[in-house]
C-alpha cells in the first residue's frame, strides 16, 4: 500500500501536471466569480466560503481521475489488481494520493483566496484546516471511487464530474456552512450538525469505497 | 435466493400489474375529477396532489429497488439483477420527472413560483440528478463490460446518499406541505383519503408494469446480442 502511494506521489511530483492544472483552475474559478457576479467587497466576504468550495470542487472533479486513469492507460491496473493485496487497500492508497494532491492544492489556493476576498484566515487556520481536510476526504473518496467508472465511458473527462457532483452536494452544503462558521470564529466543537454531516459523509464514502472497490477494480 | 429470482418476480409483475393498472387508473381519474370534494383552502389546484404524491412514492420505491437490486447484482454477477436495477432507475426517472413537473405546476398556483430552494424540493432534485448521472453512465458506457458494475455501485451510493441529503437540506428550511402522517395535514375527509389510496394503487401498478416491461426488454436485448454474436 505504501509502495503505491509513494510511486504515485513521486510521479505526480515529478510531472506536476495534476497539481498545476488544479491550481490554475482553482484560481480561474475565483477570478471568474469576481467578474461574472461583479461583487462589492462586503458581498465578496459574505460569499467567500461558497466561492472557495466551488473552486475546490470543480478543479478537483476535473483533475482527480488522473491517478487511476494514468494507471489504466499504462496498462498497470491489471497488474495492480492481480497483485496479492486487498483491493480495498488499492482504494485507500489511491485515495491518500488524491488527498495529498488536493491538500497541497488547497494549501496554495488559500493565500490567493485570502488575498482576493480579503478574508483573514491566520487566526483560525488550524480550525479551517480541519474543516477543509474533512471536506477534502469526502471529495477524494467520491472521486477515487468513480474515477474508474468514468474512465470506462466514451466521454471520460466529462463523466466524472457528472457522477461526482450530485453525490457531493450534501458534503458541499456542510463544508460551506462549516467554513462560514469557522471563519467568523466558531470553535470546531460548536459546528454541531454541519460537523456531524461532514463526518458522516466521509465515513459513509470511505466504507462504501473500500467495500465496492472489490467489485469495480476488475480488469 | 434463486438465480432466476428477478425473472420470476418480473413474470408475476407482468401477470398482476396490467389488470390492476387497467382497473385503477380510470377509477383514479373518475375519483379525482368527479368524486372527491374540492379543498377548502387551495381550491381546484389541490387535485394535482392525488397524482403528485403517488408519483413521488413510485419514484422513491424505484430508486430504493435500484439500490437493492444493485447489491444483489454485485453479489451474484447475474445479469438479470442488473437489468432489474437498470429498469428500476428507468421508472424512477420517469415518475421522478413527473413529480418535479406536477410539483412545479402546483407551486406556481399555490406559492406563485415555479421553483424554490426548499428542503423537500432540493432533496428530490439532488436524488433525481444522481440517477440522471446513472442514466448518462449507462448511455456513455455502453459496450464496456464493466459498466453494469459501476452502475450498480452508483445506484447503491445514490440510494445511501439520500439520508445525508435529507439531513443537509432539512437543516435549511421547508415550506413544502406536510400532509402524510400529519393529523392536521388537511385531508381529513374520508373521500380524500380514498382518492389518494386509489391513486397510489393506480400509479404503483403502472410503475411495476413499466418496470417489468423494461426489465424484460433489457433481457431480450442481451439475448439478441448473444444470438447475433453466435450467428456471425
Amino acid at each position: 500500500m505504501s509502495a503505491i502511494i509513494w510511486k504515485d506521489l513521486l510521479s505526480e511530483l515529478r510531472s506536476r501536471d495534476t497539481f498545476m492544472s488544479l491550481f490554475v483552475l482553482g484560481v480561474l474559478v475565483l477570478v471568474i466569480f469576481q467578474f461574472t457576479l461583479n461583487l462589492s467587497p462586503a458581498e465578496t466576504r459574505r460569499l467567500a466560503p461558497g466561492m472557495l468550495w466551488t473552486a475546490i470542487v470543480f478543479s478537483s472533479s476535473l483533475a482527480i481521475g488522473r491517478t487511476l486513469v494514468s494507471e489504466r492507460e499504462a496498462g498497470c491496473l491489471g497488474a495492480l489488481v492481480i497483485a496479492p493485496i486487498d483491493r480495498g487497500s488499492i482504494f485507500i492508497a489511491k485515495l491518500i494520493v488524491n488527498l495529498v494532491l488536493l491538500s497541497l492544492f488547497e494549501l496554495t489556493l488559500l493565500p490567493v483566496f485570502a488575498l482576493m476576498t480579503d478574508v483573514s484566515i491566520f487566526a483560525v487556520l488550524p480550525r479551517l484546516a480541519a474543516v477543509m481536510l474533512a471536506g477534502t476526504i469526502g471529495l477524494s473518496a467520491v472521486g477515487t471511487l468513480f474515477a474508474l467508472a468514468a474512465a470506462g465511458t466514451r466521454s471520460r473527462e466529462t463523466m466524472l464530474p457528472l457522477i461526482a457532483l450530485p453525490l457531493e452536494i450534501p458534503l458541499l452544503i456542510a463544508a460551506v456552512q462549516a467554513t462560514e462558521a469557522v471563519l467568523v470564529g466558531t470553535k470546531l466543537s460548536g459546528l454541531g450538525a454541519w460537523g456531524n454531516l461532514l463526518f458522516a459523509f466521509d465515513a459513509l464514502f470511505l466504507a462504501v469505497g473500500w467495500l465496492a472497490f472489490e467489485f469495480v477494480a476488475v480488469e | 435466493m434463486s438465480r432466476r429470482f428477478p425473472v420470476v418476480m418480473e413474470n408475476w409483475c407482468m401477470r398482476l400489474a396490467p389488470p390492476a393498472a387497467t382497473l385503477f387508473i380510470p377509477a383514479a381519474i373518475l375519483a379525482i375529477f368527479f368524486w372527491v370534494p374540492t379543498d377548502a383552502g387551495l381550491g381546484l389546484s389541490q387535485r394535482i396532489f392525488y397524482f403528485h404524491v403517488p408519483c413521488a412514492m413510485a419514484s422513491f420505491a424505484s430508486y430504493a429497488l435500484a439500490g437493492v437490486t444493485g447489491i444483489a447484482y454485485l453479489r451474484s454477477s447475474t445479469s438479470d439483477w442488473d437489468h432489474a436495477s437498470n429498469a428500476a432507475v428507468g421508472t424512477g426517472m420517469l415518475f421522478g420527472s413527473l413529480v418535479l413537473l406536477t410539483g412545479s405546476i402546483w407551486a406556481r398556483t399555490a406559492w406563485g413560483t415555479w421553483w424554490t430552494w426548499d428542503a423537500r424540493l432540493t432533496t428530490f432534485l439532488v436524488l433525481w440528478l444522481v440517477f440522471a448521472s446513472y442514466s448518462m453512465l449507462r448511455a456513455l458506457g455502453r459496450g464496456n463490460d464493466m459498466t453494469p458494475r459501476y452502475a450498480a455501485v452508483l445506484a447503491i451510493v445514490g440510494a445511501l446518499n439520500i439520508p445525508l441529503v435529507m439531513v443537509a437540506t432539512k437543516l435549511w428550511r421547508t415550506i413544502h406541505p406536510q400532509v402524510i402522517g400529519n393529523p392536521k395535514g388537511g385531508i381529513e375527509d374520508p373521500r380524500m383519503l380514498a382518492t389518494l389510496g386509489i391513486g397510489v394503487v393506480a400509479i404503483l401498478s403502472l410503475c411495476v408494469w413499466f418496470w417489468a416491461l423494461r426489465s424484460r426488454l433489457l433481457r431480450t436485448e442481451e439475448r439478441l446480442a448473444v444470438l447475433e454474436v453466435a450467428r456471425s
